[in-house]
């Protein structure tokens, strides 16, 4: 594709230009301008950075204890120890606030101050009388509410509160699953692609062994055998059982670069092997491969949801999607256990998919060629 | 071609027994065996001595590591044998037997309305490319195939079984009527098409969604290719090249296609089948591994992998039957 700049003034046609060594965009730069010219992909993404700024703010979010308070003369972040139990300042443990912060601290300190979340509301527990000034205490199977915009849930948890705070399994669990299966893919199929003979048979066959088996009997088996399974072993299995697809399409990328002249270039430069698949091919081969990766977040999202619930998900005390599920599957009365939650997996499942498509679009070759 | 076949079953059924050897290890590592949690579940006085646990231990081949009572077991496969069902104590073919029907009854019916509806959709597409009305239907279509088939479930059962409670339109989880045995015969069918009509649609939307778009994106790269435009060149009606000329030649990739689902149509979906209490072969899994009936799970897994085997077999012969390019020398 020329410049349009070249052309821009036919008068100095005449005049030898000023010879200015054009560089030409990279693949990445190319593919990136042919993606965001698509208007859905794109509003995918910036949906996608929402539910990521949603999982880092979440206890901003909601919450029942304070994003930053002064107590006793110093300075705590007690919010922070819903991204880690073990955050909390033992502070708190030895004054026993038992986790009901806006009381306790006016009483044990009166010169205290605190900022709160937007929301008072808990993934964990049920909100009890008069915690927050005179805000009644929450129902158990309350429907959608002024208190509790989606309602609540057997135990009168607030729903909105465990959705905020699943925002961050649900993300994770795609992030990390994906990335698991994309090291173990990508590895792998680059061996199986750039060396080829009997080591491309071996990875092959592997791969077919692992597509035979059905991942529920691997995941289900995999989870039965760990004694107290967490929600990273879940990943983790998810990931071990994912990435198949990764692997053979950069095995065909491999064998179709193998082939090109810089690698022979490299070659003949005696570079390793190592930093010849890793630095020379995998850059030129990552972004088809990113398409089975984008497709691959979102079924590892529909796994886990499905998982639990069927109720062989993340333990009970974790807010996840997928347990809101569950308890909508028992109670199948109460409608918004089953519609807030379905929608928030719908959604990101949709985005997901919506960016492997607009990937796949724009790095097909035959659709570059065609100018579209 | 014989060649060919030949050296596929060979290879097969090393991936056969290499498969089943891993789940066997697998099932078998999981804690507790189908003794221990059947005594958890009854009552203690019903507490066997050491020595019938002992017995009933060496009759299912508990009591030899899992390396060596595989080949007890990949024995008596052989021999036609596929061992008895610890829970149900009855033979493994008497337990899965009634539980095929009801799942074929799910996946063929499913199968069948996609194919038939996914056909005319993929081509309507294709024929109204870029058009307000096939960009929309496209995006419907791809939020149908992003909808998750379970959370459709659940929202159809608190609608139908819950809100419409009372109503023509009540239906319920489960393949049959409390009354069924009761029913005639036109009762019994009329009774079973009530209760599949949720399950089905939950089955097939997805599917329907993917199919067309499958179509459609096939017939995207045969409508490019020169034949198409000299059929139109030379004045044919434009339904005429679609169907004739164009949509005879996507049906190569869809022949893969139907490869693939082989397997899909006896395994079912074990989320589906929980969520409806569809007595079919996901559910009949899903109970297998929480009562950790080893039996059942192999016979599941068995049948499961040859389906998937067989049928990426049978696609790679159709597909050189139905596309005489492609040859296996």
């Amino acid at each position: 594709m020329a410049p349009a700049d070249r052309q821009s003034d036919p008068g100095a046609a005449s005049v030898p230009a000023p010879r200015v060594p054009v560089k030409g965009r990279g693949y990445w730069q190319e593919t990136w301008l042919r993606f965001r010219r698509r208007r859905l992909p794109m509003a995918a993404l910036c949906f996608v950075a929402l539910l990521g700024l949603i999982a880092v703010l979440s206890p901003c979010l909601a919450g029942t204890k304070p994003i930053v308070c002064r107590y006793k003369g110093r300075l705590y972040f007690p919010a922070t120890s819903y991204f880690n139990p073990r955050w909390e300042n033992p502070i708190f443990m030895k004054d026993r606030f038992y986790k009901i912060y806006p009381k306790n601290l006016k009483k044990k300190d009166p010169e205290s101050w605190a900022v709160w979340p937007v929301l008072y509301a808990d993934p964990y527990r049920r909100i009890r009388d008069g915690e927050w000034d005179n805000r009644k205490g929450d129902e158990i199977y309350a429907e959608p509410n002024e208190r509790n915009l989606f309602g609540t849930n057997q135990a009168g948890v607030d729903v909105l509160a465990q959705m905020i705070h699943g925002t961050r399994i649900a993300l994770l669990v795609g992030f990390v699953s994906t990335g698991v299966a994309a090291v173990i893919g990508i590895l792998l199929g680059a061996m199986a692609g750039y060396f080829g003979g009997l080591i491309d048979m071996l990875v092959s066959r592997v791969i077919e062994l692992v597509m035979c088996v059905p991942a529920i009997i691997l995941i289900l088996t995999l989870l039965a055998i760990l004694d107290k399974p967490t929600i990273w072993h879940m990943m983790a299995m998810l990931g071990m059982t994912g990435w198949t697809g990764i692997a053979r399409l950069t095995r065909g990328e491999f064998l179709k670069l193998r082939q090109a002249e810089f690698v022979t270039a490299a070659r003949a430069l005696g570079v390793g092997w190592m930093r010849i698949i890793l630095r020379h091919i995998l850059p030129n081969a990552l972004a088809p491969v990113l398409v089975p990766i984008s497709f691959g977040i979102a079924s590892a999202i529909l796994t886990e949801a499905g998982l639990s619930l069927l109720g062989f998900g993340a333990p009970p005390p974790n807010p996840s999607w997928g347990t809101l599920l569950n308890s909508g599957k028992q109670n199948l009365q109460m409608w918004w256990l089953i519609l807030f939650p379905g929608i928030a997996i719908f959604l990101t499942v949709l985005s997901y998919n919506l960016i492997g498509e607009g990937l796949q679009e724009s790095t097909d070759p035959r659709l570059r060629e065609a100018g579209k | 071609m014989v060649n060919y076949i030949i050296r596929r079953l060979a290879i097969g059924s090393v991936t056969l027994l290499m498969i089943t050897f891993v789940v066997y290890g697998l099932i078998r590592n999981m804690p507790g065996t189908p003794l221990t949690v059947d005594l958890a579940e009854s009552s203690p006085d019903k507490q066997i001595s050491a020595e019938e646990m002992k017995r009933r231990a060496e009759i299912y081949g508990l009591d030899k590591p899992w390396y060596l009572a595989y080949w007890k077991w990949a024995g008596n496969i052989f021999r036609g044998n596929l061992g008895r069902s610890i829970q149900e104590k009855q033979p493994v073919m008497r337990v899965i037997g009634p539980r095929i029907a009801p799942t074929l009854l799910l996946s063929v019916t499913s199968l069948t309305i996609s194919y038939l509806l996914a056909v005319p959709l993929g081509l309507y597409g294709s024929a109204r490319s870029g058009r307000l009305d096939e960009r929309t239907t496209g995006v419907l279509l791809f939020m149908l195939y992003s909808f998750p088939s379970f959370v459709a479930a659940l929202l159809l059962l608190n609608l139908f079984y819950v809100k419409l409670d009372g109503t023509f339109f009540h239906l319920k989880p489960g393949m049959v009527s409390d009354s069924y045995p009761q029913l005639s015969t036109g009762g019994k069918v009329l009774d079973i098409f009530k209760h599949s009509i949720l399950p089905v649609f939950c089955y097939t939307y997805g599917s329907l969604a993917y199919y067309s778009r499958f179509v459609k994106a096939n017939m995207e790269e045969v409508v490019r290719q020169d034949y198409i435009r000299t059929a139109r060149a030379k004045g044919l009606k434009p339904l005429t090249v679609l169907v004739k000329h164009a949509f005879r030649n996507t049906m190569i990739p869809f022949v893969t296609m139907l490869g693939l689902t082989l397997p899909g149509l006896l395994s079912g979906s074990v989320i589906l089948e929980e969520i409806f209490s569809w007595p079919g072969m996901g559910r009949l899994f899903f109970s297998a591994i929480t009562t950790r009936d080893y039996e059942v799970i192999m016979t599941e897994t068995l049948i499961y992998t040859l389906m998937t085997l067989a049928g990426q077999l049978v696609a790679d012969i159709l597909y050189a039957f139905v596309d005489p390019r492609v040859t296996y020398s």
